[in-house]
């Protein structure tokens, strides 16, 4: 991934763009099922405080009109959406609750057209 | 409508003294005689919700939707003059179904087998050498099914002449479903489960707060609190075979740094688009036989729950959306809210299915519900009712025929 994949700011992410960025919230949800704690720690700590700056960002436009960067960006924080519930609600209790969770099926997200 | 206050102890009113108090049958939970009494007497005369008219978004648009216990696919149409219509997809030659896709537009379907083709209002328009069959194009038409909207919301009934309109079925409450923001969706995201339980089992997990505390310590910690340390409902309302409670959540609960970002982001939205007015918002509604609903314009979610076999079950969950995604923020938070609304129906499945695998051992002969577990007690009722009725109904009509 090419060191300037995401737009000026939000540098700290770019560690994370091959490893979280995926097209549907089916694929989201499955990566935060097979992730580790370290992993979701890491990815969540690093990216919590630039959530908002980046929504800032990304609200300029509407979504049809982001380029690459804004896209990689937009895909991060989808990703965190899920991440974030494993690490700020569920804690210590989400392999527990990643068993049950792979039961349930997402079949279509409004984010996925 | 009818109201009980809830926060300390139902007092049973004339409202709901006959729900009674007594313990409730264990064998309704897990046989398959009683079982097939409900088929019969509930899911093949009911109005079944089955889509949303956003499925249907432009004429020549189509859904199939299939009722696996009554082993019937309907096939359902946006007709080119606008109007909704349904039908069994089945080809009035010799039976064979007529679409095989889920979805789709087009305004004619032909039968691969003869090459049959109907028009989307169902008639017959041409099949290959009619001249040879015994009967008119006009008594080919496929076999429509009782379908009508509420909310946008599709419904139908297997009933060939339904006993009541969906109007009729829904009474006052059709008017408040109108006000939800289901009503105004133009899409949905939609996740699944496939549960081994009773349908009604699964369907009571969604209809008390009791388990809160106990399955959702975390995901459900708002709607709790040491003022109402189970979370139980404001009130509990009955609309005859319907009921609504309304959600209590906690006032000096404080969301979590991200989960407040996520709930900010979509409470401005829903503002924006026309939400500031909550009087729905914390009313969630149990139609009859398997829906609910409830009117947050943030987490805007139906759940059908669809019942399989006499021990297994579908929960189909569904967020409801005004307009696709236009901006971040707004795609961020409905992400947010699906995941958050999925965490919790997670939490909930493991539990009913060992509540099902203990009923399934035949050890209790009852069951016991609690003053909050009240609308348990309701769908119940409202259930064995039905079956009794239509049980009387075939056995009189079987000693006619005697």
């Amino acid at each position: 991934m090419s060191a300037v994949s995401l737009p000026s700011g939000f540098e700290a992410l770019e560690v994370f763009v091959s490893d979280w960025s995926f097209a549907t919230a089916a694929e989201r949800a499955q990566r935060r099922l097979d992730s580790t704690a370290q992993e979701r720690e890491v990815f969540f700590h690093t990216a919590e405080n630039l959530v908002a700056p980046a929504l800032d960002l990304l609200d300029a436009k509407p979504l049809d009109q982001h380029d690459a960067q804004e896209q990689r960006l937009m895909s991060l924080l989808l990703s965190l959406a899920h991440i974030g519930l494993a690490v700020e609600i569920q804690g210590d209790d989400e392999p527990r609750h990643a068993r049950d969770a792979r039961h349930i099926t997402i079949t279509r997200a409004v984010s996925d057209s | 409508m009818e109201e009980s206050s809830t926060q300390d102890h139902i007092e049973l009113d004339e409202d709901t003294a006959d729900l009674g108090t007594s313990p409730i049958p264990a064998a309704p939970y897990y046989q398959p005689d009683y079982f097939a009494l409900e088929v019969e007497a509930i899911f093949r005369r009911s109005w079944l919700q089955i889509g949303h008219v956003c499925e249907l978004p432009e004429p020549g648009s189509y859904i199939v939707r299939e009722i696996e216990i009554a082993d019937a696919s309907i096939l359902i149409t946006r007709g080119r003059d606008d109007v909704i219509r349904a039908f069994h997809n089945v080809c009035t030659h010799r039976g064979t179904q007529l679409v095989s896709e889920c979805e789709g537009s087009r305004s004619r379907f032909s039968c691969p087998y003869h090459r049959w083709t109907f028009a989307d209002d169902g008639e017959l328009l041409s099949a290959p050498d009619f001249e040879r069959f015994y009967v008119d194009k006009a008594d080919c038409a496929l076999t429509p099914v009782a379908v009508d909207v509420c909310a946008r919301l599709i419904f139908v009934n297997l009933d060939a002449t339904p006993q009541e309109s969906l109007a009729e079925f829904l009474g006052p409450l059709a008017t408040e479903l109108e006000e939800l923001p289901s009503a105004q969706a133009t899409t949905f995201s939609e996740y699944t489960y496939e549960i081994e339980a009773n349908w009604k089992l699964t369907y009571d997990n969604f209809q008390e707060n009791y388990h809160l505390r106990f399955i959702h310590p975390r995901s459900g910690a708002a709607a709790a609190g040491p003022q109402n340390p189970f979370g139980y409902p404001v009130n509990f309302g009955f609309h005859g075979t319907h009921r609504t409670q309304t959600i209590w959540s906690n006032p000096d609960a404080r969301p979590l740094p991200f989960q407040g970002l996520a709930f900010v982001k979509g409470a401005e939205l829903a503002m924006r688009d026309g939400f500031g007015d909550v009087t729905r918002a914390k009313q969630y509604y149990a139609i009859f036989p398997n829906l609910f609903l409830l009117g947050s314009p943030m987490t805007p979610f139906s759940q059908c729950v669809i019942p399989l076999s006499p021990t297994r079950s579908r929960g189909v969950i569904r967020l409801y959306w005004n307009g696709e995604d236009d901006c971040a923020s707004r795609r961020f938070a409905r992400e947010y809210a699906m995941a958050t609304a999925r965490d919790i129906h997670s939490e909930d499945r493991a539990v009913i299915e060992a509540g099902q695998r203990g009923l399934n051992s035949g050890a209790l002969t009852h069951i016991h519900f609690q003053s909050q577990e009240i609308l348990c007690r309701h769908l119940f009722q409202e259930v064995n009712r039905r079956v009794e009725n239509w049980r009387a109904e075939r056995d009189a009509a079987g000693r006619a025929l005697l």
